[in-house]
């Protein structure tokens, strides 16, 4: 009995961790498929270049937290570059964007193993750990829940009270009507791209002291950010982000505590898949179709 | 030139080759047949025109006519960290050996000669050197004395030709690109189109696997250099990795003496991973120990937080880990930071990854692996062996176990082909079973021929929390018993299967 209480706290622990590493996987996918909709293979390899920046500038002297923000920009430049020269050729094409990032993806991840070989120094795990009956905690884990409480923040700020965030969100729904209206829509093309691109260099770099910094390294995070914007939905990008972030996380833990890794990854599996299922647009369509009916309800 | 299968036949073939002749036309469409005959013709023509082409005689082919030898790794994708260190080793046993170069070595049977010695207390501790091996410490005076092997300077000499045979080796080594599919369509090309001489390939089990079929088929004198989970009895495959009986058994001995009974594995989920783990399960009653649990994680599973807990939580003395591939290293870190202080056994890591000097201090403490070789080795041939790579790879950041491997199983490819005479396979394939061995880096290693595995000089490695490595054992040789033990004789009958422990009463009768 004495057991259970630390074992329960575990288990939140391993939650929040899974449900940030998925979240930090996914959030630059959130505005590249979820926003803009293209289907952006190379989402990997964004975050494997934010992993090797951070890495290299930490090497070369700079604190961890300053290294995170320069991959930012690094890569959202680098994003920026992209669309400006490939990207923008393929708007409205889905399958076309699918195949030119697919290859962008691979000259990226031989090209990191051309400059860089197969293998590079990790960062130390920032922060130590500290134990609660059996089970010992990972500071760093706990810093990265909070990080992702302020890359929320920090999202719905950007998307809700800027005027950016206003004009990215008319014309990813209608980008003739907001040209009409003034917006200038290539340049919000490429800021967004370019924001989502920086994203995932941030969670690359965010997530570089737990992994191995290799060439391939970004495929690791590939299928997990596709599950998780996809469960979301588009519907609302973020709040979808979270729910399935969350969610998935609800589901891998407890069973991969109870039976195992292996069981624990096809849980997860079975769980997007009835999710996609039983709600095809995703969580964020089922939220916002609750919250309207509770508005429609005479809440008010 | 180009000449038939048949033109290259030596004299001392026998019935097994021409039956195997005959395989391979017959197995082949009608196609390459007409190809064989217009090579046939030509090599006629051209015989006819110089003389000195005498068929029936053993004739060397013309020194335009390289040896080929095939070689698969994964230079990009999740195994690239291996598959590049093997790549770099057999263009460095293939550049030694055009320049006229070889292992010592012979048809002379196991072991090395011993003498009386004295030796120091503790074994040297060695440090990360950067392109160098550094002595930590010496492990002080000498006082204590006993049976010591006699250690060769160098065990490279002169061959007494330049190529094999008087012919050029050529090294034909494509991208496996960590894909099981592009290693069979790879191993078609390079048996049926490039026609190599031998292949050497394979880091997973599951990529062996997945060609294994393909070479016995074509009866592909085919080399597996990676340390495995043992039980391949195959006539065409020659396997030079170390294997459980030398590496889990050792290991898991110690750590039972040293650290106590409860093991936790925690293993990659493929063959490797699978059998590995039933090894040790159906080999730890023998030496008091008990496998608490087992958790097999996929490939592609790089979140280790579950994992962690779940060790936490079923308190073992120790930890097995069996866990391959770049996704996979992240357990150690992850591990390290969340404060999991166990002490940890392998047949995989440090040896093959490189994780000591990867990962930060001191994520592999207490890191216990048996190895056939690890850079690190403080002996005056490997510092030579070392010293030589890195003359021609300044850049790579280290050398495992599996790139000695592959390095010396190109020059005991070279050594066989010598005793035979020719490059025909089937030859060359009896001359390697003729109880070759051949001074590898690591020390001498026999290819016992009834089974096709090789002894090794096997060393319990251990990573200290600086990561500095030290040997706390040490095995001259071991030898790969246990196919023997099943029965498995390849020179008397002819296999193709992969035997699994289960299979064994052996283990059944100590389970509890």
């Amino acid at each position: 009995m004495t057991e259970s209480l630390p074992l329960a706290l575990s288990l939140l622990y391993q939650l929040g961790a899974t449900a940030s590493f998925l979240f930090l996987a996914a959030v630059g996918l959130i505005i590249i498929l979820g926003m803009m909709n293209i289907i952006n293979l190379a989402h990997g390899e964004l975050m494997m270049m934010g992993a090797y920046v951070a890495t290299i500038t930490h090497h070369a002297g700079l604190p961890f937290p300053i290294a995170v923000i320069v991959s930012f920009f690094f890569v959202a430049a680098f994003g920026a570059v992209l669309e400006l020269v490939i990207v923008r050729r393929f708007y409205g094409r889905e399958l076309g964007a699918l195949v030119v990032t697919w290859g962008i993806s691979l000259v990226l991840g031989q090209g990191a193993l051309l400059f860089f070989g197969p293998f590079m120094p990790s960062i130390k795990i920032p922060g130590g750990s500290f134990s609660y009956g059996v089970f010992s905690y990972s500071v760093y884990w706990l810093i990265l829940m909070l990080a992702c409480a302020l890359l929320v923040l920090a999202l719905w700020i950007v998307y809700s009270r800027t005027t950016y965030g206003l004009q990215a969100k008319a014309t990813m729904q209608n980008a003739e009507m907001a040209k009409s209206l003034g917006v200038p829509t290539s340049r919000i093309y490429t800021l967004t791209f370019s924001f989502g691109a920086g994203l995932a260099g941030l969670s690359g770099a965010l997530l570089a002291p737990t992994a191995t910094i290799a060439p391939f390294m970004g495929q690791q995070f590939v299928a997990p950010a596709f599950i998780t914007v996809v469960v979301g939905g588009a519907t609302n990008v973020i709040g979808g982000a979270i729910g399935s972030s969350v969610l998935l996380a609800a589901v891998k833990t407890p069973i991969g505590m109870a039976l195992g890794a292996f069981s624990g990854s096809v849980a997860l599996l079975v769980a997007a898949l009835f999710i996609i299922r039983i709600m095809p647009n995703g969580i964020s369509a089922q939220l916002q179709k609750y919250l309207d009916r509770r508005a429609q309800g005479g809440w008010r | 030139m180009s000449e038939s299968k048949d033109k290259k036949k030596t004299d001392i073939e026998d019935s097994a080759d021409t039956a195997n002749a005959q395989d391979r036309a017959s197995s082949l469409g009608p196609k390459i047949k007409r190809r064989t005959f217009i090579q046939s013709s030509g090599a006629a023509a051209v015989a006819l025109a110089a003389p000195m082409v005498v068929p029936g005689l053993k004739v060397a082919r013309a020194a335009g006519d390289p040896v080929k030898i095939g070689h698969i790794e994964d230079l990009s994708g999740n195994l690239a960290v291996y598959g590049v260190q093997k790549y770099h080793a057999a263009q460095l046993a293939v550049k030694e050996i055009n320049e006229g170069k070889t292992l010592k070595g012979g048809p002379v049977g196991s072991g090395g000669l011993g003498s009386m010695a004295k030796f120091a207390v503790a074994p040297p501790v060695m440090g990360a050197g950067d392109k160098d091996l550094k002595y930590v410490n010496d492990g002080g005076a000498l006082t204590g004395a006993g049976m010591a092997f006699v250690e060769d300077d160098d065990v490279l000499v002169d061959s007494g030709e330049s190529g094999l045979l008087g012919r050029e080796v050529e090294l034909i080594g494509p991208d496996g690109q960590s894909n099981n599919n592009i290693w069979q369509q790879l191993t078609r090309r390079l048996i049926q189109e490039d026609k190599v001489d031998c292949l050497v390939a394979g880091f997973t089990s599951a990529e062996r696997e997945a060609i294994r079929p393909i070479v016995d088929q074509h009866k592909q004198l085919y080399i597996y250099t990676n340390q495995y989970e043992g039980g391949v009895a195959d006539s065409n495959t020659f396997c030079t990795g170390a294997i459980v009986e030398q590496q889990v058994i050792p290991v898991v001995d110690y750590m039972i003496q040293k650290f106590g009974p409860r093991v936790y594995t925690i293993a990659a989920d493929y063959n490797f991973g699978q059998l590995t783990a039933a090894w040790t399960k159906a080999f730890a009653p023998l030496v008091g120990g008990e496998i608490i649990e087992e958790e097999f994680v996929p490939l592609s599973v790089s979140d280790f937080t579950t994992s962690i807990a779940r060790v936490q939580a079923a308190k073992p003395d120790w930890v097995f880990t069996l866990l391959v591939g770049s996704n996979q290293s992240n357990y150690y870190p992850q591990a390290a930071a969340a404060g999991l202080e166990y002490p940890m056994a392998s047949t995989v890591n440090m040896a093959q990854g490189y994780e000591h000097r990867r990962f930060k201090p001191p994520s592999l403490n207490r890191m216990y692996n048996c190895v056939n070789y690890i850079e690190e080795i403080p002996t005056a041939r490997n510092r030579a062996f070392v010293k030589r790579w890195y003359e021609m790879f300044p850049n790579d950041p280290y050398i495992g176990q599996m790139a000695q491997n592959t390095y010396f199983s190109i020059h005991l490819y070279a050594l066989a082909a010598r005793l035979a005479g020719t490059t025909d396979q089937e030859v060359v394939k009896k001359a390697l079973e003729s109880g070759l061995s051949i001074e590898a880096p690591e020390g001498a290693v026999f290819l016992e021929p009834s089974t096709h595995h090789c002894s090794h000089y096997i060393r319990l490695a251990t990573a200290d929390a600086n990561h500095n490595v030290s040997f706390v054992r040490e095995w001259p040789s071991i030898q790969p018993w246990w196919l023997q033990r099943v029965g498995v004789n390849l020179v008397k009958h002819k296999e193709y299967k992969q035997y699994i422990p289960g299979e064994d009463p052996f283990f059944k009768m100590f389970a509890k």
